[in-house]
């Protein structure tokens, strides 16, 4: 909960109020018989000969998710580190540059393309540069943020290798951490005047045991303009961690614990949704039953099978990852006869079904 | 003093160990006989004729041409109430994007050129975009940090009008402010290969009387490439002025009148002239000659011990004779103290 608001909070997109000048037409691309843009015509060419990727374009939202069992140990453990602690130290939240994060691939981009080089800018005043004069990828760039990228044309396709990156930067929004010996290699191919698919993979022996990535279609956003996204405030002043609240909470015994423990069921977003709530070593923890689900979870982890900790705020309140968890006792000294999970929404109530 | 200190700390360049990558040839370029890029060569022209300004360019920080005096008295009272917090608020020390910062019209910069468009793009990751498909300014785009631009091409000339900036952006790093109707209005001239002159007017009537600016001087820097220079920690731990202002002492204003003079030396191997007045009770310099020390020309100087003045990150010590009247004004800077002898 307090992750989505922080998130609102951080992220400020300028929205025009009256905003005629963002539905200015773009000059010069094909049209349909009705004058809307022709996203299937085909794409068009540089002087070279290759296809040129110069335009606005929106991508679809990337899950950076790889199997917890590719990662390396220490990973894994940072990304549940990092998942603690609300993933405070994500490098968008600290308005410092995303680097090669997975998550980072969606969203707004303008790419600008010449002979000898292309530029792809990011809404966030951030941009890469990515050398096509025939250079070989430099063995030993210094690392920056946004690493060093040569590109080259495999047929139709672009294909950038890219090096050089800093060890700051995340290559998934869920913590995942990477080795000064990142590779990563992006595939573009814009199949028509509207569409462009791109693959990405990162290698990392040090990190990863085997390359992984993901795929992302991108869609031409014409007769519109990309606006800017600049982070104006840092996550440094969040609450922080479950281990801070843990500090300044309060201490539940364990018999009164034991009384919330159990299997609940509710309605969330329109499906069905269960919580299983556990007790191990004088605490809390809840766990979500039945396939994985995305969103709507507080901070969510590479793994939601792995049990989250609830952290006593009084004797019924308990805060779970952004999530408040309150269990619903009678004054008879029973078991909770439900569990209310306090969203951003609003209160969501499980009734106890075990 | 502090201020260059937490300048240094701020931006932090990567510096590579090794950094023969760093070197690598750029083809195609005219060189000279010894094999150096030839700076002197003719600009290069792009397919339609037009001077092409793709290349790494960089220069050093323009010198702006500031009258208070053409600035609204809003505008000037603002200006110095951000030199009283040290500056602390310019987005550059925030992390936030400079914008039409005069600073920002040289440094480190790679520009893209292509037909419809040209990025310009900064060494701390922002980026401008100019549009030079043919389209007008737009009549009212949404504020934005790095407004919005379109160029056109008068001669050899390329002429970029830009508005629709937020007002959050400076205009320096003195800490001008400007309104939202902001217009900007620069002539890009790649005079030879070598060299790219940049001459800026803002106009802003709500803000200033009339048109001023600066000019930036770059040089194309080949044979090497543009390092990231990322803001990783932002001001906002900074004391600002708070420090001196709670740590000021009182001084009598007969001992100030001392200390009232015009003080002569050199720093930084050019003339510095330090004229310091007296304004009611409050001390002031001004520091005129090669000015390259933040801060300002005009420092209020606040007394933190009957000799002893901070000068907006500047420490300034009054050598006085047997009389109590000053005889020599010290500047302490990071790199020493510098004496300032007091012209009879």
């Amino acid at each position: 909960m307090r992750l989505f608001f922080a998130a609102l909070l951080l992220v400020v997109g300028t929205i025009p109020a009256g905003a005629q000048w963002l539905d200015r037409k773009t000059p010069g691309i094909p049209r349909t018989a009705d004058g809307k843009p022709d996203l299937t015509a085909p794409a068009p060419r540089g002087p070279g000969g290759k296809p040129d990727l110069t335009g606005v374009w929106e991508a679809d939202n990337v899950l950076g998710r790889p199997d917890p069992a590719n990662l390396q140990p220490w990973v894994l453990e940072l990304s549940r580190e990092r998942q603690l602690e609300y993933y405070k130290g994500r490098p968008m939240y600290q308005c410092r540059p995303s680097g090669p994060e997975a998550e980072r691939f969606g969203g707004w981009k303008r790419i600008i393309q010449t002979p000898a080089a292309i530029a792809i800018l990011n809404d966030d005043q951030t941009h890469r540069f990515i050398h096509t004069d025939g250079r070989e990828l430099e063995p030993n760039p210094a690392p920056s943020w946004m690493g060093y990228s040569v590109g080259r044309w495999d047929g139709d396709t672009l294909v950038v290798e890219s090096a050089g990156f800093n060890d700051k930067t995340w290559v998934s929004r869920y913590g995942v951490s990477h080795t000064e010996s990142l590779r990563m290699t992006e595939r573009y191919r814009r199949r028509d005047f509207g569409h462009m698919q791109l693959e990405v993979t990162f290698t990392d022996p040090g990190a990863f045991a085997k390359p992984w990535g993901f795929t992302v279609d991108m869609t031409l956003a014409a007769d519109t303009d990309m606006l800017e996204a600049i982070c104006e405030k840092s996550s440094d002043a969040w609450a922080g961690s479950l281990s801070d609240a843990a500090n300044q909470g309060v201490s539940v015994a364990p018999d009164v614990l034991a009384r919330y423990v159990g299997v609940y069921t509710g309605i969330y977003g329109g499906g069905e949704r269960t919580y299983e709530v556990t007790a191990s070593d004088g605490k809390l923890f809840a766990k979500l039953l039945g396939p994985p689900i995305e969103g709507g979870l507080g901070a969510a982890g590479l793994d939601d099978s792995v049990p989250r900790p609830l952290v006593p705020q009084s004797q019924t309140v308990f805060e779970g990852l952004g999530l408040g968890y309150r269990f619903v006792v009678d004054d008879k000294g029973g078991p909770a006869t439900a569990l209310v999970v306090i969203h951003i929404s609003g209160p969501y109530t499980y009734k106890r079904v075990k | 003093m502090r201020l260059l200190f937490a300048a240094l700390a701020l931006i932090l360049g990567t510096t590579p160990a090794t950094a023969q990558w760093l070197d690598r040839p750029w083809p195609g370029i005219p060189r000279t006989a010894d094999g150096k890029p030839n700076l002197s060569a003719p600009a290069p022209h792009g397919p339609d004729g037009h001077p092409d300004l793709t290349g790494s360019w960089n220069g050093p920080v323009p010198e702006i041409q500031f009258d208070p005096a053409n600035a609204q008295p809003a505008v000037n009272a603002l200006i110095r109430q951000r030199q009283r917090e040290y500056h602390k608020g310019r987005p550059l020390y925030n992390c936030l994007p400079n914008g039409p910062e005069a600073d920002s019209s040289a440094g480190w910069k790679r520009i893209l050129q292509t037909p419809a468009v040209i990025a310009i793009l900064n060494d701390d990751l922002s980026y401008r975009v100019i549009h030079m498909d043919g389209r007008e300014l737009e009549a009212n785009p949404a504020p934005s940090w790095t407004g919005y631009s379109v160029g056109r091409w008068e001669g050899d000339a390329l002429i970029v009008e830009s508005n629709g900036y937020n007002e959050k952006t400076w205009l320096s790093r003195y800490g001008q402010s400007h309104t939202q109707a902001l217009r900007v209005k620069e002539v890009f001239r790649r005079r030879d290969f070598g060299h790219l002159e940049v001459d800026v007017s803002v106009t802003d009537p709500g803000a200033y009387t009339k048109p001023w600016g600066s000019t930036a001087r770059m040089e194309l820097e080949a044979d090497t490439e543009m390092l990231e220079s990322i803001c990783e920690r932002s001001s906002d731990q900074w004391q600002g002025g708070a420090v001196a202002a709670d740590t000021a002492v009182t001084v009598a204003p007969e001992v100030l009148a001392r200390y009232v003079g015009v003080y002569h030396g050199v720093y930084g191997g050019a003339k510095r002239v330090i004229d310091v007045t007296l304004s009611g009770n409050q001390l002031i310099a001004k520091v005129t000659g090669r000015a390259e020390v933040d801060g300002g020309v005009i420092r209020p100087l606040i007394p933190q011990s009957q000799t002893t003045f901070d000068g907006v990150g500047i420490v300034y010590q009054f050598v006085v004779g047997d009389n109590g009247v000053a005889t020599a004004l010290i500047e302490i800077h990071i790199s020493g103290p510098q004496r300032f002898p007091k012209q009879p």
